[in-house]
């Protein structure tokens, strides 16, 4: 397999003993690339991450993390993990408590001391040191948990949820630090349901629901493959409406109509369609389906909430 | 396993720098002696004197010499009948109060009464009644025709009772019996206290949602060891420094005790003799097996209870219900097992994994091997410390599960699920 993989999941399965978390999921990331894990509540996406970092042990399936067959023992230093349910140690004083999971995570004391003093003057938290979490907001603790998880420079970081209960401000600063962290060779995963964050942040996404993966691609790729060959167009007079074989038009307001073009057809025969009828064109473009459409479209038609297999 | 030290140094200092501990561990004994001693030399310091006159229709009274037996605190002297009235004039001569002794016949014997200018404690009633006791046996003996100097030896010679195992000399039945009942005492505090410890740090890192975190770093199991040995090591710590302070405050009072003979150096003295009987390395070094053993045994068990546990401490009362009954059970058979080492009740107790360290430890004063043979010791640790891998090991696949687990309320009978199903 390529070298540039850090992560190859194949055939992982885990069985619980009423439902199927996770069932035969298999995907690869290249390295460097930010990976959006995608399902709704309860579709095994934590359980699969629980995998990957070696919490649980799947009951079939392999692991592979950069190239070799993970082994958590080792490789664990490589990861940084921020689970959904994530928390610290309140009454601990914040610059401690950082040193204390950095050096769990493999890093000696004093490493550990260096970067943890070097992150907190990037994120301007150097006053936190001598405090306790129970003196921070939801937020600042959202950002002082996001510093523990990357502290130790991992190779693989694994954000589930990362932003929720963060403000604007926050979620911008965490942002541009992952785009930073993956321009620098970090391979993230993110897994969330907000798929407005993951359509801006991700390169390549998997869908996962009820344990079985339902879409993998990149998000360029996912968005042809799910577009319903809609297209608007704005004239410089409003459409005269009359019925053709080409398109139907799905709405239309002052000058700007949009249309769904007929199976068969092409955009450009709905561009000459237009200009041969002496419409004056000022834009043009096609409505690509956001990536909430896609996870909609997959996920409807299967029950909301996920049964109980007996 | 660098990561296990990292963790039990964490559980370890966390808890070791708080203020509580170091109030509790330092300023307990301190103030405890204090309060002992202090009393004692307060009491002894602050005593009232007191003067009492006697006023002597007997004629029994008026031939003694009470200057002999007279302190600073009780004084007796004779009322002279010339000088008047006593019930009026007493307080004029500065008298505290007064007896009027009214001619006696030797079959009624002596009722009195004193009478004082303020209401005096039942302890200053004792101590009139005993020095006038005093008084009254020298005038007995008088009586009787018998010179003091023959009445004192003839005193001195007491039958006194005292068992003795054939087995091993030194042993003493009520010193043994005594420190039995503290050892087995002792280690079902440091059980129930520093086991529901562990219970409330497991539960701690689980609501707090801090144990995810971590366990991406380091195996269940090391989490779970690490808060163990750590709490243990903070129990031995306090406990060790508690035995320091006291052979330091006890040789403190010794010293004190020397110079002037007061009610300390009795105390202490009275102490010494009792503790020569008894072998103390030996109870303290099985104490230290027996608690460590029992300390695993309990804390694991309390370890996974606390995993189980979501936010409600309501949960963790009645999921720990069993294992508390376990140590309340323990401390029913100890308490009759310090009386009667012996008997099967104390036997059985000491071999039995979850009650063997509170029991065992009650038995141990009365002699190794004498009393409790070694045979009996090595089985007792063996069973108790092959229990503590099968609970350890039971535990570990309990919390494992349940600490990763929310919001659900979880059962004992999920929980024996949780040891069988795969990982």
């Amino acid at each position: 397999m390529s070298r540039n993989n850090i992560l190859e999941v194949k055939n992982l399965k885990k069985y619980y003993a009423s439902q199927r978390a996770v069932d035969d999921i298999s995907f690869t990331i290249p390295q460097g690339n930010i990976f959006g894990l995608l399902g709704p509540n309860g579709a095994g996406k934590t359980t699969l991450l629980r995998m990957i970092t070696g919490i649980f042990y799947p009951d079939e399936g392999q692991i592979i993390f950069d190239g070799k067959t993970f082994n958590p023992q080792e490789d664990i230093r490589h990861i940084g993990y921020m689970p959904e349910e994530r928390g610290l140690y309140k009454k601990m004083k914040i610059g401690e408590q950082a040193v204390y999971l950095a050096t769990l995570k493999g890093l000696s004391k004093k490493e550990a001391i260096q970067k943890v003093k070097n992150w907190f003057t990037k994120f301007e938290m150097e006053t936190w040191w001598n405090k306790k979490v129970e003196d921070l907001s939801k937020g600042m603790g959202q950002k002082l948990q996001f510093v523990t998880t990357v502290l130790h420079e991992p190779r693989l970081v694994i954000l589930d949820e990362p932003f929720s209960g963060l403000d604007p401000v926050n979620s911008n600063l965490i942002r541009d630090e992952i785009f930073r962290l993956s321009k620098e060779g970090s391979t993230i995963i993110f897994s969330t349901h907000r798929m407005e964050q993951v359509e801006e942040i991700c390169d390549q996404i998997i869908l996962v629901n009820k344990g079985v993966k339902v879409l993998d691609a990149t998000v360029k790729e996912a968005k042809q493959a799910f577009k319903q060959h809609l297209y608007e167009i704005e004239t410089g007079q409003p459409f005269a409406g009359e019925e053709n074989g080409l398109f139907a038009v799905q709405h239309a307001h002052d000058n700007i109509i949009q249309v769904k073009i007929s199976e068969g057809h092409t955009p450009n025969e709905l561009l000459r369609y237009f200009l041969d009828r002496n419409y004056e064109i000022y834009n043009f473009r096609e409505i690509l389906p956001s990536l909430n459409d896609i996870f909609l479209s997959v996920v409807s038609g299967t029950s909301t909430a996920r049964q109980f297999t007996k | 396993m660098k990561k296990i030290f990292l963790i039990i140094q964490r559980e370890y200092l966390t808890r070791v720098r708080k203020k509580a501990f170091i109030i509790t561990t330092l300023l307990l004994p301190l103030l405890y002696m204090l309060l002992i001693f202090g009393a004692g030399y307060i009491g002894a310091k602050t005593k009232p004197s007191l003067h009492i006159a006697i006023a002597d229709k007997s004629g029994y009274f008026a031939q003694q010499d009470f200057s002999a037996t007279n302190t600073s605190t009780l004084r007796f002297s004779l009322w002279a009948d010339s000088s008047g009235d006593i019930s009026k004039l007493f307080e004029k001569k500065d008298f505290d109060g007064y007896a009027l002794i009214p001619p006696f016949n030797w079959e009624n014997g002596l009722n009195l009464e004193i009478k004082t200018n303020e209401t005096r404690g039942e302890s200053t009633n004792q101590a009139i009644e005993f020095r006038l006791g005093q008084i009254w046996e020298k005038i007995k003996n008088r009586k009787s025709g018998l010179d003091d100097n023959t009445v004192a030896t003839i005193q001195q010679s007491r039958v006194s009772v005292n068992t003795k195992n054939i087995n091993d000399e030194a042993a003493n039945g009520r010193v043994a019996g005594a420190l039995g009942q503290i050892s087995g005492f002792l280690i079902y505090f440091i059980l129930l206290i520093y086991g529901s410890q562990v219970m409330m740090g497991v539960m701690e890192e689980k609501t707090n949602r801090i144990a995810e975190v971590v366990i991406s770093s380091v195996k269940p199991f090391q989490l779970m060891m690490g808060k163990i040995i750590g709490i243990g090591l903070v129990a031995i710590t306090q406990f060790l420094l508690w035995v320091g302070l006291i052979v330091v405050i006890y040789n403190v009072a010794k010293a004190g005790g020397k110079t002037d003979a007061s009610a300390i150096g009795g105390l202490v003295g009275g102490m010494q003799t009792a503790f020569s009987s008894i072998n103390l390395p030996v109870i303290l070094f099985f104490f230290l097996l027996y608690f460590i053993g029992g300390f695993f045994f309990y804390a694991s068990l309390y370890a996974a209870i606390g995993s189980a546990v979501n936010e409600d401490i309501r949960d963790a009362q009645s999921l720990s219900f069993p294992v508390t009954m376990l140590v309340i059970f323990s401390i029913m058979m100890m308490i009759p097992a310090s009386d009667d080492p012996n008997s099967p009740i104390a036997v059985w107790g000491s071999m039995l994994p979850f009650s063997s360290p509170i029991v065992m430890m009650a038995r141990i004063p009365y002699g190794v091997p004498s009393t409790v043979p070694w045979w009996q010791l090595i089985v007792s640790l063996a069973i108790l410390y092959a229990s503590i891998a099968a609970v350890a090991w039971m535990s570990a696949r309990i919390y494992r599960t349940g600490i990763l687990m929310y919001g659900k309320k979880v059962t004992l009978k999920e929980m024996f699920r949780w040891i069988t199903k795969k990982q």
